[in-house]
């Protein structure tokens, strides 16, 4: 049975000709209605993920890739089809989600780690392993508005990789952090996959595609217009991107 | 090592998630300030001391003014800081919504729970402030006076509920609040008796959830009396009806919040 199956999603935005985000413009506008136009992103989407697969999505910017990983996550909701969970996902749509500046290292993992699905309990005995992952122990106590940017993206990292649920959401975070960082997050995804864990990654880069990813799709104007080898898609999507016959 | 986890977050870790933004949501707000915590219960009391100063002169003769007036200040100080802060609460953690699933009606409620703790040391104070007066309140009035305070939250809850999810779509909801929350100060009768206000217009004051909370507060806890069964059941639906209004809003709009972010 696949962990997650994907059937024949379709979402549209409603594009009104003038934005209105206030009562007062609405109060003063009240005789003149606004035009909307429909922006359709994603049409007909439908595939599945098996158990222990790593399925790549690729495909140019505004292509509807983010938009599809959160209607997976269940953040956004489906205009028409629907998403079957069959086991629990953990997005790591973009890193230092949940990140409050003003608090140290510590109590952000707490943070990050509650609104990921952990309870206080695995927060508290996984501390020492995230931020040992993260090489951030001498900085544990530091306000994160004094991190750099890739000490905060190692600390994301460390929480996202120890709340794994069996499916993993991914969109384009494999490239933080020095060679070690890198080698030690590709290792540690290595582990995860030889584990059962389904992931779904989406990535431009079809170094990492072809280097992780049993499958890929690629994604053209809301539809799936090829679902094959890694390989095979990368090529399709390089000539996409190129314009190359 | 990574923990794997299978089902959607379990009761444990929403309340796990409840308590941590609560820890963080204090931690931020109090942290950086000298006295901390202190300043939040600082603005009530004084806020107490210059109205008490000013308006004695009016209303002196009443020698129980002051120990109504302490009960309207801090009761109405909980819904005003506790509703401002609902009504902001999505927004204020947009970057949690738009990036994780999780129930979003965590957001609303955590965010009024500074307000919940101020409220919860300001009622001890408000309890000692009779005791020392000489108007110790019995079992019966302290239990009325908590199921009084139940509807409060309830009826914050209510409001920040559909307020939080409107605020994503109108962005000045939260001026619009400011005003009604400086109207209703003197709409509530906080600083002035409500017997001064003609009977006619009791009911429209009453429709104003802070009035019904204050007055049975002021009845059970000052003067020693209880409310009808008829005001007792006017409370109860004027919660129910808050409450339900909130949930439906939340429920048909929450969905869509991420959208508006």
């Amino acid at each position: 049975m696949a962990v997650l199956d994907v059937r024949d999603v379709a979402k549209s935005f409603r594009i009104p000709d003038v934005h209105r985000t206030t009562v007062r413009e609405h109060a003063l506008a009240l005789f003149r209605p606004r035009r909307f136009r429909d922006l359709r992103v994603l049409d007909g989407v439908t595939f599945q993920l098996a158990r222990g697969e790593t399925l790549a999505i690729m495909g140019r910017n505004g292509c509807g890739k983010s938009t599809l990983l959160k209607i997976i996550a269940g953040i956004y909701a489906a205009e028409r089809g629907h998403v079957v969970r069959n086991a629990g996902i953990t997005p790591i749509l973009e890193l230092g989600l949940g990140w409050n500046p003003e608090l140290d290292a510590v109590d952000n993992v707490y943070l990050m780690g509650a609104v990921l699905g952990l309870t206080l309990g695995e927060i508290r005995d996984g501390m020492d392993d995230i931020l040992a992952f993260a090489e951030l122990r001498p900085f544990a106590s530091l306000k994160l508005q004094h991190y750099s940017s890739g000490m905060a993206a190692r600390l994301a990292y460390a929480v996202a990789f120890h709340a794994v649920r069996e499916v993993l959401v991914l969109d384009e975070i494999f490239a933080v952090g020095d060679v070690g960082f890198i080698m030690r997050c590709q290792e540690r995804y290595r582990a995860l996959s030889a584990a059962g864990h389904a992931v779904l990654l989406v990535s431009h880069d079809p170094r990492i595609v072809t280097t992780f990813c049993h499958r890929a799709i690629l994604l053209e104007a809301g539809t799936i217009v090829m679902d094959d080898t890694p390989e095979r898609v990368c090529k399709e999507y390089l000539r996409l991107v190129t314009g190359a016959r | 090592m990574s923990v794997t986890r299978s089902e959607a977050l379990s009761p444990a870790a929403v309340s796990g998630l409840v308590w941590t933004l609560v820890r963080t949501d204090f931690k931020t707000r109090y942290q950086p300030t000298v006295g901390g915590f202190v300043w939040a219960l600082l603005k009530p009391f004084a806020m107490f001391l210059v109205l008490m100063a000013v308006f004695s002169f009016i209303f002196g003769g009443d020698p129980a003014y002051r120990f109504h007036l302490i009960i309207g200040l801090f009761l109405w100080d909980f819904f005003a800081e506790a509703t401002k802060h609902g009504l902001v609460s999505l927004q204020a953690k947009s970057y949690l919504i738009n990036k994780a699933k999780f129930p979003a009606w965590v957001l609303v409620i955590s965010a009024a729970s500074n307000a919940l703790i101020t409220l919860g040391v300001v009622c001890v104070a408000i309890v000692v402030f009779l005791a020392v007066g000489g108007r110790a309140p019995g079992p019966l009035a302290c239990g009325l006076f908590l199921l009084y305070l139940v509807q409060y939250i309830l009826i914050v809850t209510g409001f920040s509920l559909a307020a939080s999810v409107l605020f994503l779509r109108y962005r000045d909801l939260n001026q619009l609040w400011d005003v009604a929350i400086q109207a209703g100060f003197f709409v509530a009768p906080i600083v002035y008796p409500l017997s001064i206000i003609p009977e006619r217009f009791h009911f429209f004051l009453y429709l104003w959830p802070p009035t019904p909370i204050i007055q049975f507060a002021r009845a059970v806890l000052v003067e020693g009396t209880i409310p009808t069964a008829r005001a007792h059941a006017f409370l109860a639906i004027e919660t129910l009806v808050i409450l339900a209004i909130g949930l439906w809003v939340f429920r048909v709009l929450a969905p869509r919040a991420a959208e508006y972010l």
